[in-house]
């Protein structure tokens, strides 16, 4: 039985985690694969653990909880303890450099190291891109998923906001290529 | 002319005289199930009336307590429903919620309006939820053998205050006038009958009218937990000196 | 998501009032409610949703409405599944239709927000009753949808309190489900009917309500029902009690559901509801790829609980494995279904509060096989 594509991202509450894993199962979906996402956080609305959970395959995906990640990414710098027990040999590890500074647990795995809030910040000069800059990263290790399928699932999940702020749609597009160039 | 009516008429060959029961109450269930001297039949007969005056008969869902007031369950014939303790008066507010067209009566005591119920009452006149809310107030936990209760006053001997009661008491009509001002709030005396059925319908029409949270308490007496069974004087005398002076009746 | 799937079942199954307070993992339902209350479509249907002061208040809320012929029903989780207990067994004593959506978190006490299957338990026999509810689990987010509608039929046709019961996880999850009509499907709505002010009803209250607790008469044309909760001899609480129960087993046969997967020769019976029960089935799969033969048994309806269909799988099984994320909820019920047969051991995977995944399903019943020859 082939196992889903599985990815776990985790940060502190009030990044983006969990759109993040949101925006990657929807685009997906949309993609045609099946999808399944699943949010855990604590009860602090702020700076508090959040985890997302996203699978993606080709079979319905009814296990919402799994044990070992293909994808694991870190936020900040307490998510990557709480990653570790995910982490199986061929795992691929993404981290937000600006505040994932400390990679010695995890450094056989050969992290992907960004600096995604810099990038948003001095490049984009939009700091909240950083999670577009983070998803391009991902995207270049997730098997099946084009940009232009993912940019379907960003009008989606920012129809709102591209409506009243239309020059944001160009701004996620070039995050997502510059995240996914650096991935 | 009523069934009521009619029966009496029989059974004094053919003389037609007023009765003592509203139109709207179930004779069967006479003689009802309330210790002799109680105030409840009076409130009781005072709704009757109200109801019989504005001819909703067919219109009103009578919710009811469990206390006392669950001895009315099949005291009228109206449509009537016991709830858990504390709770007729959400029942009623779902019920009103649903159908609008009703005319929705919670009869309550002072434990279940003011002790378990009080979340449930105070919300619902902060909500100027449309329903009446009637309590009984005798100032004692009657059914379950004379405990204190919200409004028992200070020093009143009751079996969870042997010793007599704390100075502490509650005095809901200014508490829900504050809250809500545009509530018909009213205190009322089971002793006199006219002014009693005159609030009521005045209540009801609060209602019937979509105005809100219609309130009436209703001053009571209890003999029995009283311990002055048998002596109407001290039953009367605890009722109107010391009840009616810490809770004024009048309308708020 | 989860939650607003099944307020979208709601809606489909023609349910028009809410009564509720916020409780996580649940409070998306009234979220999505309250939105449709105020929509176009919402406004003319006369939706209703109403927060109440507290669990309590939403419960009686909900029975007033259900009392007037409306279709009501609540959501609710852990600590305020416990306080609307009090409303449910009111609904059970009166043969009430009220519709539960209870999304099961971590327990006991306030716990986690998450996940779990600890109110197993609460659902079918919590208050002070013997347990005379109608408790659905199902285990993905479609089978929320099928059984989000089908809970406000099965309520309204046989006049039990009926639970769906879901957990943290199918709550908050996103995949992919078909959303449909009713009709579209052949489903018909039940229909509702008043308790109080209504004159003509095709099910007469003396065929729902248990006699000690009702009193009609008939007045100038025109019926007034009495109904209360309240008894004076034990003589009338035995008749409600066992009127309620010969109703309660005349419907089970038809409300009872059960799913069963894996080879019908397996010696190792693994049992399981709700989303433990997708892991379970990758487990029997993942064991046959291995060799080793296991069928999983799924309760559909807890409550009535399949319990001849269980025994009637049972039979023959060297041993049963019953896997959920409590401790001796689901277990208790297997082992009381199978009283008095000479049934196989039974070893539990008891796994509060958290999620199980096949692994672990795969070790137990591995655990079994060595321990229950």
């Amino acid at each position: 039985m082939k196992q889903p594509y599985r990815i776990v991202i985790s940060g502190e509450g009030g990044q983006g985690v969990l759109s993040i894993a949101k925006i990657i199962a929807t685009a997906a979906w949309m993609q045609g694969r099946t999808a399944t996402y699943m949010p855990f956080f604590g009860t602090e609305k702020r700076g508090g653990i959040s985890i997302g959970y996203a699978q993606i395959g080709e079979e319905p995906i009814t296990v919402p909880k799994f044990e070992k990640a293909d994808l694991c990414v870190a936020l900040s710098q307490r998510a990557v303890a709480r990653l570790m027990r995910y982490l199986k040999d061929d795992s691929v590890i993404v981290v937000n450099s600006f505040l994932v500074k400390d990679l010695t647990d995890i450094a056989k795995w050969k992290p992907h190291s960004i600096d995604a809030a810099s990038i948003a910040r001095e490049q984009l000069k939009k700091p909240r891109t950083f999670n577009m800059v983070i998803m391009g990263a991902m995207l270049k290790h997730i098997p099946g998923m084009s940009e232009e399928g993912f940019e379907k699932a960003l009008e989606k999940a920012f129809k709102s906001k591209y409506e009243k702020d239309p020059a944001l749609r160009e701004l996620n597009a070039k995050a997502v290529s510059i995240g996914y160039q650096l991935g | 002319m009523s069934e009521t009516t009619a029966n009496n008429a029989a059974q004094t060959g053919g003389v037609q005289f007023d009765t003592a029961f509203p139109k709207c109450v179930r004779i069967e269930s006479k003689p009802h199930l309330y210790c002799p001297g109680c105030g409840h039949p009076e409130v009781l007969k005072a709704l009757g009336f109200a109801i019989d005056d504005l001819g909703i008969q067919e219109r009103v869902a009578f919710g009811i307590d469990i206390g006392c007031s669950l001895l009315a369950w099949d005291y009228f014939n109206l449509d009537t429903v016991e709830t858990h303790h504390g709770k007729t008066i959400p029942t009623m507010v779902g019920l009103k919620q649903s159908r609008p067209e009703a005319v929705a009566i919670a009869y309550v005591g002072d434990g279940g309006a003011y002790a378990i119920g009080a979340g449930h009452f105070l919300n619902a006149a902060i909500r100027n939820e449309n329903i009446l809310v009637i309590v009984v107030n005798n100032a004692v936990y009657a059914m379950t053998g004379g405990q204190e209760a919200p409004t028992t006053l200070p020093g009143m001997k009751v079996a969870t205050a042997p010793a007599g009661a704390d100075q502490y008491y509650i005095r809901a009509p200014e508490i829900v006038r504050n809250v809500n001002p545009t509530a018909f709030v009213a205190r009322g005396i089971a002793t006199v009958q006219p002014a009693l059925r005159q609030i009521i319908k005045g209540a009801i029409q609060h209602q019937m009218e979509g105005k809100g949270f219609a309130f009436v308490e209703v001053l009571s007496q209890c003999p029995l937990n009283w311990g002055t069974m048998g002596d109407s004087k001290a039953t009367f005398d605890i009722l109107e000196n010391k009840l009616a002076k810490a809770y004024p009746v009048k309308r708020y | 998501m989860g939650n607003e799937v099944l307020g979208r079942a709601a809606r489909a199954a023609g349910a028009r009032a809410m009564f509720g307070y916020p409780i996580s993992p649940s409070s998306e339902i009234m979220h999505f409610w309250a939105g449709e209350a105020v929509s176009e479509q919402g406004k003319k249907d006369r939706i209703i949703c109403t927060q109440a002061e507290d669990e309590g208040g939403a419960g009686f809320m909900m029975i007033g409405s259900v009392l007037v012929g409306t279709r009501a029903f609540t959501a609710t989780a852990g600590p305020g599944h416990v306080i609307m207990q009090d409303a449910l067994s009111m609904a059970e004593a009166m043969r009430l239709p009220v519709v539960v959506y209870v999304m099961q978190r971590g327990g006991p006490s306030t716990s986690t927000v998450i996940y779990s299957q600890s109110e197993v338990n609460l659902a079918c026999f919590g208050g002070n009753g013997n347990g005379y509810r109608v408790v659905y689990s199902p285990a993905t987010l479609q089978e929320r949808y099928d059984y989000g509608i089908k809970v406000f039929n099965v309520a309204w046709k046989y006049r039990f309190p009926t639970f769906l019961l879901g957990d943290g996880y199918l709550a908050k999850m996103m995949g992919e489900v078909e959303l449909y009509a009713p009709e579209e499907r052949g489903i018909a709505i039940e229909p509702t009917e008043p308790y109080l002010l209504e004159d003509k009803r095709v099910r007469e209250l003396e065929q729902v309500v248990p006699s000690p607790e009702l009193q009609i008469r008939r007045v100038g044309g025109v019926e007034y029902a009495c109904l209360r909760n309240c008894l004076n001899l034990e003589e009338e609480t035995l008749a409600v009690n066992m009127e309620i129960k010969e109703a309660f087993d005349k419907a089970a046969v038809e409300i009872v559901e059960f799913e069963e997967y894996g080879p019908k020769d397996a010696d190792t019976l693994i049992v399981a509801h709700g989303i433990v029960t997708n892991a379970a089935k990758e487990a029997v799969d993942t064991l046959k790829e291995k060799g080793i033969s296991a069928r999983l048994f799924r309760p559909i309806t807890l409550r009535p609980f399949p319990e001849e269909q269980l025994r009637q799988a049972a039979k023959g099984v060297k041993r049963i494995v019953v896997a959920e994320s409590a401790i001796a909820q689901l277990s208790r019920l297997v082992a009381y279904a199978l009283r008095g047969t000479d049934s196989a051991p039974m070893a539990e995977l008891s796994r509060p509060s958290i999620g199980i995944v096949p692994r672990e399903i795969i070790e137990a019943v591995m655990s079994a096989r060595l321990t229950y020859v």
